[in-house]
Order: structure tokens, then C-alpha cells, then sequence
């Protein structure tokens, strides 16, 4: 996406303003609003229905940043990412249930911090592990690759495999009070907020800065034109893997963080609907734009609770529509896809941005 | 040595109808370059229309013809409603598209004729099965093998002799030529879809006839995708040789690795099959091989 014009009259006069972060003044008064609004003020107006609502768009985020690297940045399409979240979420819950912390560990609350720690990494190198196709195929050949990433990992080692370890069968309760931080037991919607809205901030900060560096634009390159960039000098080997890493470990810290809002997992929690989800939340969002996956991911999670708010009503009068409602949102969902894809291919974030710059650039629109 | 034949008679069976679906395919990619992964969801609206007349009493081939029909015109309005407008965008754009409508034709097949696994009641086929001297076949695979055949011979004499499958393969082969000379290249993505959904919707019906038809019918639909990777993308026999062979392989991975791994091998693995294969041949065994310049 285009860079953001400065407003009218803002000049920068050496490179430092140049490659800062936050711009002008302005900015940073929006960004500190922001904070506000995200620490203070969301918990304090919303009541738990909205609470929880916010944190379904916290885990879309982070589910939804790793295949914004991947489509978005590096041009590696991904329909398998639910996988990588399952990995995490799997590895993150054994941790904490069968691995013999010492109790120093447990008494300060680390474990589960740690063990979001080492699933993220785990989730990292699977995913690499299916991004390695990467090197010699491309484009549609990728995608089946990483479909097949999602059926082996979720139908097949997590469901047959990891399912049996300890005898639970199906699913892994977790039984209350296993998840704690540091002094706090994360065992209400508003504890889960906080933790998420920190990770996302973490996650997003931490992306941004890497595409800002060396390493981004490496990244913009092979999406461009990887045969350029090989030209280049850019190892495109090297940099595609790191690219699924990266990917992978924003996705494994997702799913180890979900597991806190949830008392069981289950293979069901990672279908391949959750995949698709996650890049149609990325392509309504805005390919190649961070923001676009946060618009993406606050508008389509917004829609699809406004489709179950108006369902409700009607339910008195259609009472199959209750039992259908998942039906109706799963076609829902592709015709949103589709509709967004025909007449608004930029996304969310390219409105976003034709307003800023309308709105920098007023009154005299040069 | 018994259960090895039959397992393979049953694979090459099973494998004939996933040769027609991959048939349909291959004809969308080739005609008109669209990578299409909704392909599970057209056997699902096929067979579903079909059980539909079916079970209003139509006997079975005239309800055939009216489901192929309705997948006539569905094929035509889906092209022209989603496709058309997509001409010349990137390749995820429109592959992203057919995921939205699989979506979208999923949703709609579940809200019509909810979850529950149906049958074809009366059953088309008689139950007792055939025998070949050792070899004990149901009459189910032998006569959808026999169906899928006969549709395989039908398509590929249409387009080699018939002005409409020429005009279609022209297409495929140089757009530009095939546009100077006449041929409305719209009218051949529309055929190309109709014709998919027709494919499609027969090879949904025939599985709807094996195990009763629920939503994983749409998930075996899916099992073209492997099938036109080992054949190659853009390749018309290696749909039929792809197809055939991962029938085969599926019946056998389930017939003597279910031991090993129990559970769902069967369904997996075409997946990591087509996963390793894509890692040493990406092209398929007769597909085009792209040189790629900058």
C-alpha cells in the first residue's frame, strides 16, 4: 500500500523524522487515545457479552497476522494456518497439564507464560516444516501443500495421536485455575482481555518492526517478483522458511492463548473452516496491510455476532433458524468473500487510507 | 492376494468417478485458468438435486438428466454471476472466490437439506454384489464405474468432434488465436463451468449411491485436487489416469495401513501423498511444465 501524504505544511528535515514511527504529533496524540480507549476505557464500558466478543477479535488478529505475513507480505498463500494454531494451542495445554513444572515455577505463575513461549516456537517450526514445498512450488501448488498441512496435522496426528496422550479421549479439559500469569489466575473474560489485547500489541509492534527491517523487505520483494529477488541477492529460501516461522509462532501464540478462553479443547476448535476464515479475514481486511487484518478481523467478527443478534428475534417465529443459523452463516461468510473480492479488492484498509489522505491533505488536495 | 485384488477392482471403481469429477476440473483450468476449490461443493449440489427427483418419484436416469440439467444452468449462472467479473485478476483473487462460493453452496445445501446422511430409497442398484471368480464386486461400484465410463467416452468424443468441445479445446490451447478466429471466449468459460457442474453433480450422485450422501460427499470431491496433481493441471487423460490412481491408492492405504495407523488414513492419505509429490514432480505427469522469466 501507498505511504500516508503528511498533512499540509509538515515537512521532515533529516532522516531521523523520516524513519520514525509515529510521525507527527498528531499521530501520537491518536496512538495514546488509542491505548486509553484499549486499556481503560473498552473494559470499563463493556459488560462481558462484549468482552468476549472483543476477544474473539483478539484471537482473529493474532490467528489472522501470520497469514497476513504469508499472503499479504511474503506472497505465500496459506489455506491450512488453522493447523499452526492447533500445534500451538495442543502443545501449550500438554505443557501445562503433564509437564513436571518445578513448583518454584508454578508457584510464580510462569508456567503457562513459558509454555506459550515454547508452543509458539513449536507451532514456528511446523509450520516451516510444511512451508518447505515452498522452495521448489509456487502459487496454486503451495496451496495445496498447506491444505494438506491442515488435514494431516488436525485430522490426522492431533485427532488419532495427541488426543490419546493420557487417556482423555476427545477432548483436554482444563480444569480451573491451570492458566495463571504471574499472580493472577486467568479465569474471567476481563483477565483474558487484558492478556490478549497485551499479545496482540506485542504481536502487531513486533511485526511491524520486522517488516520495517531488513527482513520485511526481503519479504516484499519475493512477494513482488521472486525471481528479481533471487537476482537480487536475497536467498529466497531462507527468507520464505523464516517467513513461515514467523507465521507459524504468531499462530501457535494465538492458539496457546484461546485455550485460556476455553474449559476443553478439541480437534473441533481447528477445522478447515477456520483456515478459510482467517485469509477471508485477511483479504476483506486488505492484503500487504497490518491494519487491514485488524479491520478485517473487527468487521467480519461484528457481522457475524449482528447476524446472530437479528437471528435471535426471528427464532420465536422460526425456530429452525436457531438450528440453522451456523448453515446460514457459513454462506454468509462466502458470499462476503466473494462480494469483497469482486468489488472491493484493495480491502477495508484501502478505504482506511483514501480517508487519511483525504483528510491530511485538506484543503488543498495536490 | 484375494483382498489385494479386490482392493484394487474397488479402487479402479471408486477411482473411475473421481476421474469424472477431475475431468470437470481439468476443464475449467484449461479453458479458462481458473483454479477451482469448490469442486467438492458442485458433487454435493449435483447428487443432492438428483436424490431430490429421485425421491419425488422420478425414476432414476430421467432424474440424472433433470440433476445434470439444473447443473446446466447453475454451471451458466455461476459463471456469469462470480466468474465473469474476475477476468484478468490475480490468480488468489479468483482461486479465493470459488473458496467464498464453496462456502456459500455449502451453506445452502445444509440450510435446504440439513445434515442428516440420505439414501437413495429404493436402492438404484441391486444389493447382491458380482462375482469375477474370487473376486466380489457390489453392484453399486461396478454399474457407477460403468456410468462414469460412459460419461468419460461422451465428454472426450465431445470435444473432439463436436464444433462446441472444439471451440472449447481451441480456447484452451492460444485465447488470442481463438478469439481472432471467432470464438466468444465468454461462451467457453460458461460452457466450461456447465459442463464441470454436469461432471460434478454425476459423479456426486454415483457416491451419494455408494455410502449414502451427507455433507463428506463434498469432501470426497475435494479428493480431485490430488488427483489432478499426479496427472498434471492441464492434462484431460492424466485427469482419468489421476483420478483412477488415487482410488486405488486410497483403498489400499486403507486396506493395509489401517493397522498401522488406525483411523483416518484413508481419508489422509491422497493428501500426503499429493503433499510429497508435489515436493519432487510439481507438474503432474503430462501437465505443462512453465519456464518462468522475469
Amino acid at each position: 500500500m501507498a505511504t500516508t501524504f503528511l498533512p499540509c505544511g509538515v515537512y521532515h528535515e533529516n532522516y531521523k523524522q523520516d524513519q520514525a514511527w509515529w510521525q507527527t504529533k498528531f499521530i501520537k496524540s491518536k496512538m495514546f487515545l488509542l491505548f486509553i480507549s484499549l486499556f481503560f476505557i473498552i473494559p470499563w464500558i463493556s459488560d462481558t457479552y462484549w468482552l468476549s466478543i472483543a476477544n474473539l477479535i483478539g484471537y482473529t488478529v493474532l490467528g489472522a497476522l501470520g497469514v497476513q505475513l504469508l499472503i499479504g507480505f511474503c506472497g505465500q498463500v496459506t489455506l491450512g494456518h488453522a493447523a499452526f494454531l492447533a500445534v500451538g494451542a495442543y502443545v501449550s495445554t500438554l505443557l501445562v497439564l503433564e509437564f513436571p513444572w518445578p513448583a518454584l515455577l508454578v508457584e510464580w505463575g510462569l508456567a503457562y507464560p513459558l509454555s506459550i513461549l515454547i508452543s509458539a516456537i513449536a507451532a514456528g517450526f511446523w509450520c516451516v516444516l510444511f512451508g518447505l514445498p515452498s522452495a521448489r512450488v509456487k502459487g496454486f501448488y503451495l496451496i495445496l501443500t498447506t491444505m494438506a498441512a491442515q488435514f494431516i496435522t488436525v485430522d490426522f496426528v492431533i485427532t488419532q495421536y495427541v488426543s490419546q496422550i493420557g487417556g482423555r479421549g476427545q477432548a483436554f479439559s482444563l480444569p480451573p485455575g491451570t492458566i495463571k500469569v504471574g499472580p493472577w489466575v486467568i479465569d474471567s473474560d476481563i483477565k483474558v482481555y487484558y492478556m490478549m489485547i497485551v499479545l496482540v500489541i506485542l504481536c502487531v509492534v513486533g511485526l511491524v518492526n520486522l517488516l520495517r527491517s531488513r527482513v520485511g523487505r526481503a519479504w516484499v520483494a519475493i512477494r513482488d517478483n521472486d525471481i528479481s529477488a533471487e537476482v537480487m541477492g536475497i536467498n529466497i529460501i531462507k527468507y520464505k522458511l523464516l517467513a513461515f516461522f514467523v507465521a507459524g509462532f504468531i499462530g501457535g501464540i494465538a492458539g496457546a492463548v484461546w485455550i485460556s478462553n476455553l474449559a476443553a479443547i478439541s480437534p473441533e476448535h481447528f477445522p478447515w473452516f477456520l483456515s478459510l476464515w482467517l485469509v477471508g479475514v485477511v483479504l476483506i481486511g486488505g492484503a500487504g496491510s497490518i491494519h487491514g487484518t485488524i479491520f478485517g478481523s473487527i468487521f467480519m467478527v461484528v457481522v457475524m455476532e449482528l447476524l446472530q443478534m437479528a437471528v435471535i428475534p426471528l427464532a420465536d417465529t422460526y425456530p429452525k433458524l436457531l438450528v440453522d443459523f451456523l448453515f446460514i452463516k457459513e454462506s454468509a461468510f462466502g458470499l462476503a468473500i466473494c462480494v469483497f473480492l469482486i468489488f472491493e479488492p484493495n480491502g477495508l484498509a484501502y478505504r482506511w487510507w483514501q480517508a487519511k489522505n483525504y483528510f491530511n491533505l485538506w484543503p488543498f488536495s495536490y | 492376494m484375494e483382498l489385494f485384488f479386490m482392493t484394487i477392482t474397488t479402487g479402479v471403481m471408486v477411482g473411475g468417478i473421481y476421474a469424472l469429477i477431475a475431468l470437470g476440473w481439468v476443464l475449467i483450468y484449461k479453458c479458462s485458468g481458473v483454479l477451482n476449490l469448490a469442486m467438492g461443493e458442485l458433487t454435493l449440489i449435483g447428487a443432492y438435486v438428483s436424490l431430490a427427483f429421485y425421491s419425488m418419484g422420478v425414476p432414476f436416469i430421467p432424474a440424472l438428466l433433470l440433476s445434470l440439467a439444473v447443473g446446466f444452468i447453475l454451471g451458466i449462472l455461476t459463471e456469469r454471476i462470480f466468474l465473469d467479473k474476475l477476468i484478468g485478476e490475480p490468480v488468489l483473487t479468483v482461486i479465493m472466490v470459488t473458496v467464498g462460493l464453496s462456502f456459500f453452496f455449502k451453506g445452502i445445501v445444509e440450510l435446504i437439506w440439513s445434515t442428516d446422511t440420505r439414501v437413495f430409497e429404493p436402492p438404484v442398484f441391486p444389493l447382491e454384489p458380482f462375482r469375477f471368480g474370487p473376486i466380489v464386486v457390489g453392484q453399486v461400484y461396478l454399474w457407477s464405474f460403468v456410468a462414469a465410463i460412459i460419461l468419460l467416452v461422451i465428454f472426450v468424443c465431445f470435444f473432439k468432434y463436436t464444433r462446441w468441445g472444439l471451440a472449447m479445446q481451441a480456447t484452451a490451447d492460444d485465447e488470442m488465436a481463438a478469439l481472432s478466429i471467432g470464438i466468444s471466449a465468454r461462451f467457453v468459460y460458461a460452457a466450461a463451468w456447465a459442463i464441470a457442474f454436469m461432471a460434478a453433480g454425476v459423479g456426486g450422485t454415483l457416491l451419494g449411491n455408494i455410502n449414502g450422501l451427507n455433507i463428506s460427499v463434498g469432501y470426497m470431491g475435494l479428493l480431485v485436487l490430488p488427483a489432478v496433481v499426479l496427472g498434471g493441471l492441464n492434462s484431460v487423460p492424466g485427469a482419468i489416469v489421476g483420478g483412477i490412481a488415487i482410488g486405488v491408492m486410497q483403498n489400499l492405504c486403507g486396506a493395509y495401513l489401517d493397522q498401522y495407523f488406525p483411523g483416518a488414513v484413508k481419508e489422509i492419505a491422497p493428501f500426503a501423498f499429493m503433499a510429497i509429490f508435489l515436493l519432487f514432480k510439481p507438474y503432474g505427469l503430462w501437465g505443462w511444465e512453465r519456464i518462468e522469466r522475469v
